[in-house]
């Protein structure tokens, strides 16, 4: 296995990018064939894997109730108010 | 009539109603999160998510039903953000980005000279806490782009979209929010004693 990689920062644009779901499946497949002979690349990949699950694992959090509710109390007034105002608006033309 | 509720108008009460219910509820966490991660304030993430609903409300007529409502709300909560609550919050943090922007500019630009000392172990041995607080560490730009992409999947053309900048500097500030990241935490590592000697070049 390598343990030299000369094009080390190539390899990580295109290892975040097939993470990223945006590379071509030429791309993948040939990284993927490579990858277990290059260890840079190998420990770059699980790097990379690492830090979006543990991203996703604790920047996640959830919408309080009490907004939505306030939210949808809001969107009622507006609509009322909506609905009071076109009659007055057609009244008075 | 105000001309922000007329969009709303547009459509019957009760059609407006679902459509914010079908389209909008569903991202709620997603919008939340993000308006939290950028704040780093749960009030004023509350507001900026209120905001944001009634803005997107005010304008649901022009909402094309089978379109991506998530990207859609999503640009407008960043909008929002840097319009109201970024100028009041943030400013020194702008500076510091637009500064690291500008020294990376472009694609073909050089990459940054360093390459972070850290391994994926480590970073699987770390605390919530220590991710957290290295997300939130990065200038506001990069932290919302790694949101946007690592958090919520959206693809490189909605995030340039959603941010309003060409697809290519997409790439590029992802790349370097990222680099920007994996060395915030490798000198997190280092200062708590985590091993850091595997990964460099």
């Amino acid at each position: 296995m390598k343990t030299n990689c000369s094009h080390q920062p190539e390899c990580m644009k295109l290892i975040q990018r097939i993470l990223d779901k945006e590379a071509t499946a030429e791309e993948e497949a040939r990284f993927l064939a490579n990858k277990d002979q290059c260890l840079p690349c190998n420990e770059g990949h699980k790097l990379e894997v690492a830090l979006r699950k543990a991203l996703k694992s604790t920047c996640t959090s959830t919408c309080p109730t009490s907004l939505l509710d306030s939210i949808r109390s809001k969107i009622s007034s507006i609509v009322l108010l909506i609905l009071l105002l076109i009659p007055l608006f057609c009244w008075f033309i | 009539m105000s001309t922000e509720t007329s969009s709303a108008v547009a459509l019957t009460e009760s059609q407006a109603r679902a459509l914010f219910e079908k389209e909008f509820v569903p991202h709620m966490d997603a919008m939340y999160n993000f308006a939290l991660r950028l704040t780093n304030d749960e009030d004023d993430a509350h507001d900026l998510v209120q905001d944001t609903c009634m803005r997107a409300f005010r304008f649901i007529g022009s909402f094309e039903p089978g379109t991506y409502a998530k990207a859609w709300l999503f640009r407008i909560l960043k909008n929002n953000f840097i319009n109201d609550y970024r100028k009041k919050s943030r400013g020194p943090s702008k500076v510091e980005f637009e500064w690291v922007e500008q020294s990376f500019a472009g694609d073909d630009d050089p990459e940054p000279a360093f390459q972070a000392d850290l391994q994926a172990e480590t970073v699987n041995e770390m605390l919530g806490d220590e991710i957290t607080s290295a997300i939130q560490a990065l200038p506001v730009d990069f932290r919302m782009i790694i949101i946007l992409c690592d958090l919520e999947e959206f693809s490189y053309e909605e995030m340039a979209k959603i941010l309003n900048i060409p697809i290519g500097t997409v790439r590029s500030r992802l790349h370097r929010a990222r680099t920007f990241l994996k060395e915030t935490l490798a000198t997190y590592a280092a200062k708590k004693g985590y091993k850091t000697d595997m990964l460099s070049a």
